[in-house]
């Protein structure tokens, strides 16, 4: 574990993530949740400025029961765009945060993964898979046993 | 007046193991920020060796000698999983409680204004009879009781901001109102002790604070509860046990301190020993792992003593 504790979030990150426009609909993000294994899309203007993120759970809520229709209609609500229901100002973090750090937001907040922001601008976005990929690097990497002496 | 520095290459001896936090590194950064040309009027002196008799003011001596008994020829020894000892660790635990001792001397006596001992390891885990969290002996107690036993003071406070809470300072304190620790630490992490309810013969005041707690957090316990409490008990001497921990930065916990922070409460500090007790200020290093926020938040807390001894 005191490898772990030296690494940041840049260093377990996905940089350059895939992104979507707010303006994309909600079929092309439902699109990405399918061919990719991730749960949360980072939504950006064109100068990569983190408007919001897109998650599996924004999409569910957009078909949950309201006053406009009886039954909500999957056709209609797909063809919505993607900043009518994704998390505005989302939570974000540093690429310099101790990826200890990260691993207690994570808890903390039961969340699956937050974008990086770096000087206002979208740097990457990192998810548990992410974290546990790091734990398992940092016990492979070394870990030369400290009690080479029996304990007390 | 000067602002003296107390160090020792023994400190840069001990070794906790591969990869160990609270590494060599740590203070080979500080030491480097400090020999920069704004530190230049820094007095740079070699801690000496603690005595025995300075350690069991605060430590059973039958503790003391098992754990120097412990130091292993070769290779290490883990008294627990956090804490580990190598060949060098005896001495540099005993420059480390040295260099309080001396620094209390120097600032009682006039010699300097104030003194920062840049040591490991470091002490404020350790109980007396109890070495835990990193720490060996309690360099602080041991420097406060040093204060008391050879100088006659009657009222020694120290002033803790390191993340974690110092069992070990609040132990050897807590039946003794000569005595008066201040901890700000971050709530429900290591070792566990620290609560508002822990307030020993009304001298042990802690503060903890919820995790992410910043600049705004810090100045109003400080307005509310440290300076009243130092105001009221009239220290003739300030001890800090000064840990960088609580930055944003650091990877072991989850306060947000900054480097301006441990400025604004190292003037705040010295606000109050000029009000009390001369500008009389010794501090130590306990934590702070990671490397470039430990070296600037040092140096910031330095370059805030030094401006007190040159204004002194």
């Amino acid at each position: 574990m005191y490898e772990f504790l030296k690494y940041q979030v840049r260093d377990a990150m996905t940089a350059e993530p895939i992104v979507i426009s707010a303006k994309a609909k909600l079929r092309e993000a439902e699109e990405l949740f399918e061919t990719h294994d991730f749960n949360g899309v980072p939504v950006v203007d064109d100068q990569w400025r983190l408007l919001g993120i897109l998650t599996k759970f924004d999409v569910l809520k957009a078909f949950s029961l309201d006053t406009q229709a009886l039954v909500p209609r999957y056709e209609d609500i797909m063809e919505q765009p993607v900043e009518t229901v994704m998390t505005r100002d989302p939570v974000s973090v540093r690429p310099d945060l101790p990826l200890s750090r990260l691993l207690q937001k994570l808890v903390d907040t039961r969340t699956k993964s937050l974008p990086v922001v770096e000087n206002g601008r979208l740097a990457g976005i990192i998810a548990r898979e992410d974290v546990l990929k790091a734990l398992r690097r940092a016990a492979i990497k070394h870990e030369v046993p400290a009690h080479e002496s029996p304990r007390p | 007046m000067t602002t003296l520095l107390y160090t020792h290459s023994a400190c840069l001896e001990h070794d906790a193991g591969y990869g160990h936090p609270e590494c060599a590194a740590r203070l080979a950064a500080i030491l480097k920020a400090l020999k920069t040309p704004p530190f230049s009027a820094l007095q740079w002196r070699d801690a000496p060796l603690a005595s025995i008799d300075q350690l069991t003011r605060i430590h059973a001596p039958a503790h003391v000698e098992r754990i120097l008994s412990r130091i292993p020829k070769q290779g290490h020894y883990a008294i627990d999983g956090d804490t580990v000892v190598s060949p060098q660790s005896g001495e540099a635990a005993l420059r480390a409680a040295g260099a309080v001792c001396a620094a209390v001397d120097a600032v009682i006596e006039g010699a300097a204004h104030n003194a920062f001992c840049a040591i490991r390891p470091p002490g404020h885990h350790a109980e007396p009879n109890q070495s835990m969290g990193f720490c060996l002996f309690g360099n602080a107690a041991i420097g406060a009781a040093h204060a008391r036993a050879v100088h006659g003071l009657e009222r020694v406070a120290v002033v803790d901001f390191d993340v974690h809470h110092g069992n070990g300072t609040q132990a050897a304190f807590e039946r003794d109102p000569a005595y008066l620790y201040i901890s700000t630490h971050q709530a429900y992490i290591y070792p566990g002790t620290g609560r508002r309810s822990e307030r020993g013969v009304g001298n042990i005041v802690n503060i903890p604070l919820p995790a992410n707690s910043g600049a705004a957090e810090l100045q109003e316990v400080w307005r509310q509860e440290i300076e009243p409490a130092l105001a009221a008990f009239k220290p003739e001497l300030l001890l800090v046990s000064a840990g960088f921990d609580a930055h944003y930065l650091d990877p072991l916990a989850e306060l947000n301190f900054t480097e301006d922070d441990y400025a604004w409460m190292t003037q705040q500090l010295l606000a109050i020993a000029r009000e009390h007790c001369q500008g009389r200020v010794v501090s130590m290093l306990e934590g702070g792992y990671n490397l470039q926020a430990l070296a600037a938040s040092t140096a910031a807390h330095v370059s805030a003593l030094m401006e007190d001894g040159a204004s002194g």
